[in-house]
């Protein structure tokens, strides 16, 4: 609610201050930031169909996505309601041309659909209008939705096109100019966008007979102003509608695609290669356009003074105007709205073409553009719209079109009249015809700018300011000298550009108009202001407005005050205004408008002047490229100018020009209307014009201004596209300019390096050579060297050589004197050798001497001797004596002596060989025994082992037989022991009885019995307690006491008794005679006395009785063998030791018979062993 | 050596085959067919080869002394002998330590008392350790021996053999196995001593009274070959291999006296192969047994 209240209060204020315009805007801006319903859309639409509110147009036009929905949806909602059909269809106008971020969406909403039933079900003109338009305006930007609605476009057009011809609801034939406008365009836009498709339409549509009329009346006029498209040729129906195609291009791109196919002046857009064939036709046209001005200036010329407002002169005389201010509205608008805006376009547009094409008239201008273009806006603009467009010049493209060639346009239209009228020349001036006209054609420019809706542009505005100048002339014409005088001087001050120019004159072309544009925007705020404010102005205020220069002057004083427009719109050529401000006969030249003069002095001007002034200038600013084009366009403007003479052409006027015209005319009846009449009177005298109701005049009034004003939109908005498209192609230009002068700088660089290269190059060759010199001086050099160095090996093998040879020689030397030495040697040896010979001879020498002196002395004593042998001999042969018998004898002995011996000898030789045999025969006797012996010691150890084995074996028999006549003796021992104890028990009873008796008797025996008794007794116990510790100690006392216990307790035998004892000791030794006797002593001992003694002789006969049985004969013999053995042993050394007289021979021989006595005394033997 | 070269030369390949003893009877016959046997050849072949049933109990006489080298007085000591033997036996039967009913062991054991000069007073006096080993070793022998002589006398020369000639050996035997079990299975001695079984094995039987009544006799008679050849080591390889044999049942007992009760118990069924076993690894660990004590 808070926020409803707030959107109230919002719409209150919406309109109320328009102070803080900014801040509601914002805050609408915010609400539907936050807001995303459809309410304050809603409420805005219905407020803006309420009040037509231009604050709630600007919010709605500037609408964001998320709310495009709801104003689509609203949109539709009012576009179904006929009353508001009208306002709603001029929202939607604004909305779309604002070209929203949303558009695309457009071709899938209902809006769509809805406009189109509209379109094809309405009967309204002013409705239809503004919805084509609306249609135009945004097919260009869904061209890929045409597919679904293609057809519909097209029955719209056949309606339409019908419509314009037969005009079934009879409406002001006014609206069907403006219809026919809009069915024109709408033919243009579908023909360049869907040709193959449209052209199948019209073949088959207008194939029909009811359609033919209107295919004659309407449309072929309209197909003579296009060209054949080139889809025709290469496209077909499907291709044109693929998506594909239009994804490439953007809508200002459709637009001027639309613009390149048409043939007519005012639509089409020249660009590439459509520029010349386009340009002929245009000047063709041209020449017919101002044929007919001129006809019917003549023809204003006869029926001068009657003033009667004409429409079809005027027309005709209008349609230079009306096609120079095609492009005026603007200006004014954007000045007044958003001249930021406009100066931004203007600061992209101040380094287009278009201003270098300027440059090629008059150089001032970019100057001032770039200088002061803030400050002469209008300068600017008049420049920039001028060659945008077109002027309706058939430079056509806005980079090249020339304003001389729009002057010369004026200038030829004027130039008939003047042509006509050159014999009073001077009463050009004074004219009241001409200033009329051109009065007239002022106001229907201003008339234009201030309210005519179309995108018209530069030309009037440039009109404009010569008209605002041409006031200033009125005004301050004694001021103008001065002041321009100042201004040129400023501004050949500020642009260089401007300076060559100046010494050509004082007063260049440019200078005067930038002068004029001063002024104009200095002296006459007031008339800018009308124009700023000028489409919101209504007519009334035009009107208004137009009457200030009305009353400002009289009926006279105007055109006074335009014969000096007069003179700038005559001569608007810059070249001849120049030369007329510099020179007057030049001026009349010009003024004198004869069609031969005006063509050859633009010759001159621009062949052999013009051109050649700045083509320098353009060398410096641009590349060959610019260049080229701008003399291809100086060319095209020769040709023009040649055109210019030809003056037949068939083409009819195109609905735009026709609708230009009207405006035209209608806007200069209304002026010159409300000009006759004085205010007051005015509604009173609606009658005396048309004879039509008042109410329905304004009506119709109304509604042409609205139909104006929707088309003044669309032409906007074609211009928008323009600019657009202008932009990008600046850029491109500017681009290859760049690329251009990168190329060159990169060729230059390219030669100052091949340059550079070449010089290397030299340098090179140059090094080369001098290496090559160096090489040679090198090779030289040790060529020299190479061949000293040969000769000194030379030298050095000669020396070599000759060493050698000195070297053998040294060595012959060597061996020579080495061989001297040898002989040296020798020859000394021999030396000594010969010496020692020498004293070796000597010595025999001495020695042979002394031989001789002894063998003569020797000599001597033979010679003695043989003398005295000879004396010996002679005393021998005187005694002779004989002894041999005796010899014979002794011989005779001495032999058989030595025969005697040697037999002798023979005997005893004998002798010690028989003994040697004897000697050797006891030797082997000897060894014989020897080995013998060997064998029996063999034997006998052998044996003797065997006897050994045999003898351990029998040793541990005999141990085994010692234990056990141990065990048997521990037996009777212990058995023994048992028995005296019983016997003691025994003896205590009996001692008791006879104790007395017994007691005197054996007192001396008893003493010392019973004195051993009682110690026997102990010692007994002891044995029997101690067992075997003692047997041998005991046996004897043992023995003692059983004697002794014996022979006590058997009186009656006590001898026997006492023998036992000793006997059985002596008896054996002693005599054994009574050998059976001793075992019956043995055995009836003991059965006689008690039941031990039976039990004794029981157990000996046991005994004696188990050994017979259970050994037999074979165990008594070994038992007497083995006795026999024990007794030669050890019993026999016992008895010889012990008793002397005793012999082995009894015991022998009662071996048999009493072993067990043997046993026992072997016993008691044992005993005394102990013992 | 000649005898071995006179030997037939494909004993090498019988042994190889696995045939044993095919040549050991006939070179244990030619060794016996000397007059005066010699004493030390016949201990190595003891030791080296299993002896054949026919000539042992020969073999074991002569090699215990029962019996002179000499073949001639063989019978004149074996009369000798019984006439010994039926002494002995009639003055134990005097002295009434034995009567006919008396087991034959005992007679054996009374004997022995008797040579030995150890007889007790009283046959009713409770028996020795050494009676008890005696016991068991003549109740073996009994099932080997038929004839009582011989029985007597081999028991008799066996024990008095253990007595004089091994009495230092045997008591370090039980550290003798302690090493060699070490050597075959330390894992097994580990666990043996977590046990602390070790100290508590049946040594007693198995190395005072030769496994007699542990080892079934056929086993047994080829352990007592190697005894009474001079070598009491084999007693250790022999319990050794028990242990070894029926390692896993004693690891998985863990009580030393289970242990030892498992131990004094063996099953009897494969005796043979453990005692094959054990004089391989005796062979394995002594090398020659020649020089074995």
């Amino acid at each position: 609610m808070a926020q409803q209240a707030n959107v109230g209060e919002l719409f209150s204020m919406l309109d109320s201050s328009v102070l803080d315009m900014e801040d509601i805007t914002a805050a609408f801006k915010d609400n539907l930031n936050s807001d995303r319903g459809p309410m304050l859309v809603n409420n805005l639409v219905d407020y803006f169909l309420e009040s037509n509110s231009q604050q709630a147009l600007h919010i709605l036009s500037s609408l964001q996505e998320p709310h495009d929905k709801h104003l689509l949806d609203k949109i539709n909602e009012y576009m179904g309601k006929a009353a508001t059909r009208l306002p709603t269809l001029s929202l939607l106008g604004h909305v779309i041309r604002r070209q929203p971020s949303w558009k695309h969406k457009l071709s899938q909403a209902p809006l769509l659909l809805s406009l189109l039933k509209c379109l094809k079900t309405d009967t309204d003109v002013v409705v239809l209008t503004t919805g084509v338009l609306v249609l135009i305006t945004m097919l260009p930007m869904i061209p890929q939705s045409g597919k679904q609605y293609l057809h519909d476009f097209f029955i719209i057009f056949g309606r339409l096109s019908a419509w314009c011809l037969q005009n079934p609801g009879h409406v002001p034939e006014i609206y069907l100019v403006h219809l026919h406008a809009s069915v024109y365009a709408l033919f243009h836009r579908l023909y360049g966008m869907y040709p193959c498709n449209f052209v199948s339409f019209l073949r088959s549509y207008y194939s029909m007979k009811e359609n033919l009329e209107t295919f004659e009346e309407v449309v072929k006029p309209m197909m003579e102003h296009v060209r054949i498209h080139p889809e025709l040729v290469t496209g077909s129906k499907d291709h044109e509608l693929d998506p594909r195609r239009w994804k490439r291009l953007e809508t200002h791109d459709v637009v001027i695609e639309c613009a390149k196919i048409s043939l007519d002046p005012a639509e089409a857009s020249y660009e590439d290669g459509y520029c010349s064939v386009s340009r002929k036709i245009c000047t063709h046209l041209k020449h017919h356009q101002t044929d007919l001005s001129a006809s019917h200036y003549s023809d204003t010329l006869s029926s001068y003074g009657t003033s009667t407002p004409n429409s079809t002169p005027r027309l005709t005389l209008s349609q230079m105007p009306g096609q120079l201010p095609q492009t005026l509205s603007p200006q004014s608008m954007q000045l007044s709205t958003e001249p930021q805006q406009v100066m931004q376009l203007l600061g992209v547009t101040i380094w287009s073409p278009s201003v270098t094409c300027g440059m090629t008239t008059p150089p001032t201008s970019p100057g001032i553009i770039s200088s002061e273009s803030s400050q002469t806006s209008s300068q600017p603009y008049s420049k920039f719209f001028g060659t945008a467009g077109g002027k309706g010049t058939p430079l056509g493209t806005p980079a090249t079109s020339p304003p001389p060639s729009c002057i010369s346009d004026d200038f030829v239209h004027v130039s008939p009249p003047s042509a006509a009228a050159t014999p009073h020349k001077k009463e050009d001036k004074p004219d009241p015809g001409r200033p009329s006209l051109s009065r007239q054609q002022n106001v229907i420019n201003s008339e234009k700018a201030l309210e005519a809706p179309g995108s018209k542009n530069s030309v009037p505005l440039r009109d404009l300011p010569e008209f605002l100048g041409g006031l200033a002339y009125d005004e301050d014409s004694v001021e103008k000298d001065k002041e321009e005088d100042a201004i040129s001087k400023e501004i050949s001050e500020i642009t260089t550009d401007a300076e060559p120019m100046v010494p050509r004159g004082g007063f260049d072309s440019p200078f005067y108009r930038s002068c004029e544009s001063l002024l104009g925007c200095q002296k006459k705020p007031q008339s800018i202001a009308l124009g700023v404010q000028g489409h919101s102005l209504t007519s009334e205020h035009l009107t208004s407005s137009l009457d200030k220069p009305g009353p400002e002057g009289t009926r006279d004083t105007p055109k006074q005050a335009f014969t000096p427009i007069d003179k700038p719109s005559g001569g608007t050529g810059e070249n001849p205004a120049g030369n007329g401000e510099s020179q007057t006969s030049v001026e009349t030249s010009i003024l004198t408008p004869s069609p031969c003069k005006v063509p050859a002095q633009r010759g001159i001007e621009l062949g052999s002047w013009q051109p050649p002034q700045y083509e320098h200038l353009f060398e410096v600013a641009l590349p060959k490229t610019a260049y080229l084009f701008v003399s291809k366009k100086t060319e095209e403007l020769f040709k023009k100018a040649k055109g210019n003479l030809d003056e037949d052409c068939t083409c009819s006027t195109s609905p735009v020009e026709v609708l230009d015209r009207l405006i035209q005319q209608g806007a200069d009846a209304h002026t010159k209307e409300l000009n006759k009449l004085p205010l007051p009177s005015k509604s009173a005298d609606w009658t005396h014009f048309g004879g039509s109701p008042p109410s329905d005049e304004i009506h119709t009034l109304r509604n042409q201004l609205l139909l104006l004003h929707s088309q003044l939109l669309y032409e906007r908005f074609k211009r928008q596209q323009h600019a657009l498209r202008n932009r990008r192609l600046l850029r491109k230009v500017i681009k290859a300019t760049a690329l251009e002068e990168h190329n060159a700088a990169m060729k230059d660089q390219l030669k100052l390096q091949e340059k550079d290269i070449q010089f290397l190059k030299l340098s090179l060759q140059k090094e080369q050579a001098r290496y090559h010199q160096f090489q040679e001086e090198h090779d030289n050099i040790v060529a020299q060297l190479h061949s000293q160095i040969r000769q000194l090996q030379h030298d050095r093998e000669e020396f070599f050589n000759q060493s050698q040879e000195l070297q053998t020689k040294l060595e012959d030397c060597r061996n020579m004197i080495a061989d001297l030495r040898l002989e040296l040697k020798k020859a000394n040896n021999k030396v000594c050798h010969t010496e020692l010979l020498l004293s070796q001879v000597s010595q025999k020498l001495s020695n042979s001497e002394s031989v001789q002196q002894q063998m003569e002395f020797l000599n001597r004593q033979l010679l003695v001797l043989g003398e005295v042998n000879e004396l010996y001999l002679e005393q021998l042969q005187h005694k002779h004596a004989d002894t041999t018998k005796e010899v014979e004898m002794l011989q005779v002995t001495f032999r058989k002596e030595l025969e005697k011996a040697k037999f002798y000898v023979q005997q005893q030789s004998q002798r010690l060989d028989a003994s040697q045999k004897r000697i050797i025969e006891l030797e082997s006797q000897l060894a014989k025994k020897d080995h013998l012996f060997l064998e029996q010691k063999k034997y006998l150890e052998d044996v003797k082992i065997q006897a050994r084995g045999q003898l351990q074996a029998v040793e541990s028999r005999y141990k085994a037989q010692k234990r056990i006549t141990q065990a048997f003796e521990l037996e009777i021992l212990d058995l023994y022991g048992r028995l005296e104890k019983d016997s003691l028990l025994r003896m205590r009873k009996l001692d008791e009885n006879a104790e007395a008796a017994e007691v005197a008797e054996e007192r001396p025996d008893c003493g010392n019995e019973g004195c051993a008794d009682p110690m026997a007794g102990y010692s007994e116990e002891a044995v029997g307690r101690n067992g075997e510790t003692k047997p041998p100690s005991t046996h004897g006392s043992s023995n003692s006491k059983g004697g002794s216990s014996s022979e006590l307790s058997t009186p009656e035998k006590p001898q026997n008794q006492r023998l036992g004892p000793f006997g059985s000791r002596w008896e054996t030794t002693v005599s054994l005679e009574p050998s059976s006797s001793v075992p019956l002593t043995v055995g009836s001992l003991p059965s006689s006395k008690s039941f031990l003694g039976m039990k004794a002789r029981e157990l000996f006969r046991n005994k004696s009785e188990s050994q017979c049985d259970g050994e037999g004969a074979v165990t008594i013999n070994s038992l007497s063998d083995t006795l026999k053995t024990e007794l030669c042993k050890d019993p026999s050394m016992e008895v010889k030791t012990l008793p002397g007289p005793e012999n082995p021979s009894p015991s022998l021989k009662n071996q048999e018979s009493s072993v067990g006595q043997l046993r026992i005394m072997d016993y008691n033997e044992t005993h005394h062993e102990h013992s | 050596m000649a005898e071995d070269s006179q030997r037939n030369f494909r004993s090498v390949y019988y042994e190889k085959v696995g045939f044993r003893g095919v040549e050991e009877k006939k070179s244990l016959e030619i060794l016996l067919k000397d007059d005066r046997l010699d004493i030390e050849k016949l201990c190595t072949f003891s030791q080296r080869f299993p002896l054949p049933s026919m000539y042992r109990i020969l073999v074991w006489k002569v090699l215990l002394g029962i019996l002179p080298p000499h073949h001639e007085s063989h019978v004149l000591v074996m009369m000798y002998r019984k006439e010994q033997y039926m002494d002995v036996y009639h003055a134990l039967q005097v002295i009434r330590f034995i009567s006919d009913s008396t087991p034959q062991v005992e007679v054996f054991l009374r004997m022995h008392q008797l040579e030995a000069g150890k007889l007790p007073r009283n046959p009713a006096f409770p028996l020795e350790a050494e009676d008890e080993v005696f016991l068991a070793i003549a109740k073996a022998m009994e099932e080997m021996v038929e004839d009582p002589i011989d029985c007597y006398w081999l028991v008799n020369c066996f024990v008095n053999q253990l007595h004089n000639k091994y009495k230092d050996s045997l008591q370090q035997l039980p550290k003798v196995l302690e090493q060699y079990l070490n050597l075959e299975d330390s894992r097994l001695l580990m666990h043996l001593k977590t046990c602390s079984t070790m100290s508590r094995l049946p040594y007693n039987l198995w190395f005072k009274k030769c496994f007699a009544g542990c080892l079934p006799e056929s086993s047994l008679q080829r352990v007592w070959d190697k005894v009474i050849s001079g070598s009491c080591k084999i007693l250790v390889f022999v319990a050794v291999e028990i242990l070894l044999t029926f390692r896993m049942k004693i690891m998985a007992l863990n009580n030393a006296e289970k242990i030892t009760k498992f131990l004094e118990n063996i099953p009897q069924d494969n005796t043979d192969a453990i005692v094959s076993k054990a004089i391989d690894l005796w062979h394995k660990h002594c090398g020659n047994p020649a020089h074995l004590v």
